[in-house]
C-alpha cells in the first residue's frame, strides 16, 4: 500500500485545543518545532527511537492525497493558472498562504540593504510540499571551504562523516541519477544500492548535451527525490505530473506523504497545527523546558513542555524563535551571547539565461512530461581553474526545455510578430517545445552584510517582533552570475540559438535577489566551538544542551548544491545523536 | 472571413456561477438550459475592491475565478469578433470563441491582481474603440478593420494587439483542444518513461551534425 493511502487514514490529532498548557495532559519527551525536511525527518527519527513526540506546525494541516491537483490542466484554473501575489508559483503551486508575502506576518529589510525575499509556506509538510526536488551531495570540498582557499569557513564535520546519512536518506525518500561512477571532482557517486534510475534524457537534453560535451564539459543524470523503481511502501513516478504541485500518490519526496505518516503509524507522534512557536522556555537551571506559540487561528497563546526541544521552522523562522527568547541570562536572544544567530545568512546564486533554437523546431510530437525533474544536469566543472576564471566558487546548471504542457506564456513563442489566423497555428506549431533554459545555481560566500535580527518596530498580527533582513551579495557571487551569462549565451550560439529577450551581461544586475531561491540557510551555524557558532556538529546548542537545530540554519556554508537534502541527512544524523543522549539518560 | 454578420457570443459558463457574479438582483435575467447571455447591466458596477482568490484557494477541484465580471456587453462582442480572427475554426480545430476564450479575457481583465489590472484598461480601451467597427460595423467594415489591426503603426493599438494576441492564444492553447492543435502529448499516467522515439532521436542527430555538434 502507498504510503499516501496511508496518510489519508491518519488525522494529524489537534491536541488541547484551547488549553493553557498542552504539556498538562501528555508528557512529551521532545518537541519538535516545524514539519517540513528538518522537523519531519526529526519527527521520523525520534519516534521510531521510541521518542513521544510533540509536532509545532506553524501552517494549517495538509493532505497530499485529497488536495494535489494531479491532472488537472491550465483552463480549470483560474487565470489559467497564472501567476499572482497570492499564488507566486501559479495557482496549481502546493504552497499555501501565499510564500512570498504570508497573511498576518510581515518581514522588513533594511534600509540600504540589497533586496532580500523570504518563502514561507503555512502549511504541514512546509516547502517539501511544493520543492524542485533536486538532490544533490555536497562534495568533501564544500565541508572544508576556508582549509581550501581561505574564504568563508569550514565546517565541523568532512564529508565522510556525513555519507552514511546520505547513503540512508537517499534510500528512504527515494533518489533518481544512478550510474556509472565518475569520479568528478566535488561531486559525489553514491554507493551502489542508493539510487534509482534516472528516466532516459529528453531530445532537449539530448541536445544541449552536445554543447556542452564540445566544451568538455560533462552533463550527468539529475538526483531528483522521485521514485523511479519499485520501493516498499511507495508508489512510482507516473511521469505525467509537475512536481511542484505536490503527489498524491507520494512518487516523489514530501514529508506529508513520506516521513510523517511512518511517524504517526509509530503511535509516538502527536501534531499540532496552526501553532506559530515564538519562544523557547528555560527553567531555573537553564534548561529548555518546553515552548510558547500563539495559536494562529484563536489568536490565544500556549506553553509546552518536553524533555528537549527541536528547532526546525526554517533557517529564518528558527532563528526569530531564538532571537525572541529573551531572558536575564540572555538578554539578546537565546544562544546568542557571542552575537551569532541570525549571522552568516546565506542563499545560492540564481541566474537565468533561455534561448530559442531553430534545430528544435518541428520536431516530430513526444510526450516530454518526464519525471518533472530535469533528468540531466551539468554538475561544476571549473574546480581547478577558479584562479583564471576569477571567481572563487562555481556552480551546476538546471536546464529546463521540451514539449511542456503549455500555460499562458506560450504566446511568447512568437516574439514580436502579428500573424494571426493558420500563420500563427503553423508558427506556434513549429516553435512549441523549441526553447531551452539555462538556470544556475551557484554557491554564495557568507559575508557580513547578510543576516537577519528583530525589527526593532514592526511585530506580526500577535505582537511578536518579526525578522529584519540585511542584504549584500559579494563580488564572489557577482562575478561568478556574470560567467554563467557567458556560459549560456555560448552553449546557446554553439546550439545555433538565440537568446530570449535582453539578456544583461553585468552579474550585479543579473543576479537573483537574495532569498529568491529559496536555499535561505546559515543562521545558526554549526562549529567547533561556542565563540564562532550556535551549535555543535550534532546541532545541539553550545548554551542550552537539550536545544537542537535540525535545519538548515546550521549550514556553514552554501555550496552550489541544493540544501535540502543535506538538511535532511544532518537532521536524521543529529536526530540519532539526540535519540542516543536519551537513552543515555541524558536529557 | 464570412460576410455574414457573426452570431453573438454567449458565454460558456454555468448558470450557478452566473448567479454568483450578477448576485440576487441580477439573477432574473440569467437565462435557462445553462447557458447566460450577457446584459450591459451587469457590468456598470464595477466594484472598486474586488477580492483575489485568496493565499490559501482550493485547488482540488479548482475553484473557478469568484471576482465578478467587467466587459460590457458589446466589449464581450468585440473580443469574440477580434478573438476568432487570430485564431478563426480549421478543419480540424475549433475557433477561439468555440473554447470560451472571450469569456477568459473578461476573467483576466475583470480581476484584481497587478498584472491583470495593468492589461484592463489597454484591453478595454482597445475594444471599446473597435466596437463601432467590430460589432456595429457591416461585413466589410468589419473584415477592413480587422485587416488593418496587425499592421497598425499606432502605439497604443500595437500594444493592445499585441497583449489581446498574448491573451487569446495563452486561453486557446490551455485547453485540450489547444493541446492538440499544438502538439502537446502528455498529462497522463505511464508505467514507465520510454525518452524520445527512434524517429525523433534520428532528426536531432541530423540537426546536431549540421551544427557541427
Amino acid at each position: 500500500m502507498a504510503a499516501a493511502t496511508v496518510w489519508a487514514n491518519v488525522q494529524p490529532p489537534i491536541v488541547g485545543a484551547g488549553d493553557a498548557s498542552v504539556a498538562a495532559t501528555e508528557p512529551y519527551d521532545v518537541i519538535v518545532v516545524g514539519s517540513g525536511a528538518g522537523g519531519g525527518m526529526s519527527a521520523y527519527h525520534l519516534t521510531k527511537s521510541g521518542l513521544k513526540v510533540l509536532m509545532l506546525e506553524a501552517g494549517r494541516d495538509y493532505d497530499p492525497v485529497a488536495e494535489t491537483p494531479m491532472y488537472n490542466i491550465n483552463a480549470e484554473a483560474p487565470l489559467r493558472g497564472a501567476s499572482t501575489p497570492d499564488k507566486p508559483f501559479g495557482f496549481y503551486d502546493a504552497t499555501v498562504d501565499g510564500g512570498w508575502e504570508v497573511p498576518n506576518e510581515p518581514y522588513t529589510v533594511a534600509e540600504g540593504s540589497e533586496p532580500f525575499i523570504w518563502w514561507r509556506p503555512r502549511m504541514l509538510g512546509g516547502r517539501t510540499n511544493h520543492w524542485g526536488r533536486i538532490s544533490l551531495r555536497f562534495g568533501p570540498l564544500d565541508f572544508k571551504p576556508r582549509s581550501r582557499d581561505g574564504l568563508g569557513y569550514d565546517w565541523p564535520i568532512t564529508y565522510d562523516d556525513l555519507a552514511p546519512w546520505y547513503d540512508r536518506t537517499e534510500k528512504l525518500i527515494g533518489v533518481t541519477g544512478a550510474a556509472p561512477p565518475r569520479g568528478l571532482t566535488n561531486t559525489p557517486d553514491s554507493p551502489p544500492g542508493c539510487l534509482m534510475e534516472s528516466p532516459p534524457p529528453r531530445a532537449f537534453e539530448l541536445f544541449y548535451a552536445r554543447a556542452f560535451e564540445a566544451m568538455g564539459i560533462p552533463v550527468v543524470p539529475m538526483h531528483g527525490a522521485v521514485v523511479t523503481e519499485a520501493m516498499e511502501g511507495r508508489n512510482t513516478c507516473v511521469f505525467a505530473t509537475p512536481c511542484g504541485r505536490g503527489c498524491a500518490i507520494g512518487a516523489n519526496f514530501q514529508s506529508t506523504t513520506v516521513l510523517l505518516p511512518p511517524a504517526m503509524a509509530t503511535g509516538n507522534l502527536t501534531i499540532r497545527t496552526n501553532a506559530l512557536v515564538y519562544q523557547v522556555d528555560l527553567d531555573a537551571a537553564g534548561k529548555a523546558k518546553g515552548v510558547t506559540f500563539v495559536d494562529r487561528r484563536t489568536g490565544e497563546h500556549h506553553s509546552a513542555t518536553a524533555r528537549a526541544v527541536v528547532l526546525a521552522a526554517g533557517s529564518g523562522e528558527t532563528a526569530r524563535i531564538l532571537l525572541n527568547s529573551k531572558s536575564a541570562k540572555f538578554p539578546d536572544g537565546l544562544c546568542n551571547t557571542h552575537g551569532m544567530v541570525g549571522r552568516y545568512l546565506m542563499d545560492s546564486v540564481g541566474l537565468n539565461v533561455t534561448g530559442q533554437f531553430p534545430a528544435l523546431e518541428g520536431l516530430p510530437p513526444t510526450n516530454d512530461d518526464g519525471m518533472s525533474v530535469e533528468h540531466t544536469y551539468v554538475p561544476w566543472w571549473g574546480y581547478d581553474r577558479h584562479k583564471e576564471l576569477g571567481f572563487p566558487r562555481g556552480y551546476h546548471v538546471e536546464i529546463g526545455g521540451g514539449r511542456q504542457m503549455p500555460s499562458m506564456s506560450i504566446a511568447r513563442l512568437m516574439g514580436d510578430d502579428a500573424s494571426v489566423g493558420d500563420d500563427l497555428r503553423a508558427g506556434l506549431r513549429q516553435r512549441y517545445g523549441s526553447v531551452i533554459s539555462f538556470n544556475g545555481r551557484g554557491e554564495m560566500i557568507p559575508n557580513d552584510d547578510c543576516y537577519c535580527e528583530l525589527d526593532p518596530k514592526v511585530k506580526d498580527k500577535w505582537g511578536v517582533p518579526v525578522l529584519r533582513f540585511h542584504w549584500k551579495w559579494g563580488e564572489a557571487e557577482t562575478r561568478q552570475a556574470a560567467h554563467m551569462t557567458t556560459t549560456f549565451l555560448e552553449v546557446i550560439d554553439r546550439l545555433g540559438g538565440k537568446p530570449v529577450g535582453e539578456v544583461e551581461r553585468d552579474g550585479r544586475k543579473a543576479i537573483s535577489k537574495g532569498g529568491e531561491m529559496i536555499h535561505e540557510v546559515g543562521t545558526a551555524r554549526m562549529g567547533a566551538s561556542d565563540a564562532d557558532s550556535v551549535v555543535n556538529q550534532y546541532g545541539q546548542a553550545w548554551a542550552v544542551p537539550n536545544l537542537f537545530v535540525t535545519d538548515g540554519a546550521v549550514l556553514v556554508s552554501s555550496p552550489d548544491k541544493n540544501p535540502t537534502l543535506s538538511i535532511l541527512a544532518l537532521a536524521w544524523r543529529s536526530s540519532d545523536h539526540l535519540a542516543q543522549s536519551a537513552k543515555r539518560g541524558e536529557l | 472571413m464570412s460576410d455574414e454578420a457573426p452570431k453573438p457570443y454567449q458565454r460558456k459558463i454555468d448558470r450557478r456561477t452566473a448567479l454568483i457574479w450578477v448576485g440576487a438582483a441580477g439573477a432574473a435575467i440569467a437565462g435557462g438550459a445553462g447557458v447566460v447571455v450577457y446584459r450591459e447591466a451587469i457590468g456598470k458596477k464595477e466594484p472598486s475592491t474586488a477580492s483575489g482568490y485568496g493565499t490559501d484557494p482550493k485547488l482540488n477541484p479548482p475553484i473557478k475565478a469568484p471576482w465578478p465580471r467587467l466587459l460590457s456587453d458589446d466589449e464581450l462582442q468585440a473580443a469574440a469578433v477580434l478573438a476568432d480572427f487570430i485564431l478563426p475554426a480549421t478543419a480540424t480545430a475549433p475557433a477561439a470563441s468555440a473554447l470560451g476564450v472571450p469569456d477568459f479575457i473578461d476573467e483576466w481583465v475583470s480581476a484584481p491582481y497587478p498584472d491583470q489590472l495593468e492589461d484592463r484598461p489597454v484591453i478595454r480601451d482597445g475594444l471599446k474603440a473597435l466596437i463601432p467597427d467590430l460589432v456595429r460595423g457591416d461585413a466589410a467594415r468589419r473584415t477592413a478593420a480587422l485587416a488593418a489591426l496587425p499592421k497598425s503603426t499606432d502605439e497604443k493599438i500595437r500594444a493592445f494587439f499585441t497583449r489581446f494576441r498574448a491573451l487569446t492564444v495563452g486561453a486557446y492553447y490551455t485547453t485540450e483542444a489547444g493541446f492538440k492543435d499544438i502538439g502537446y502529448i502528455g498529462n497522463e499516467a505511464r508505467a514507465s518513461d520510454p525518452g524520445p522515439s527512434a524517429e525523433v532521436k534520428a532528426v536531432l542527430e541530423e540537426r546536431l551534425k549540421a551544427l557541427g555538434l
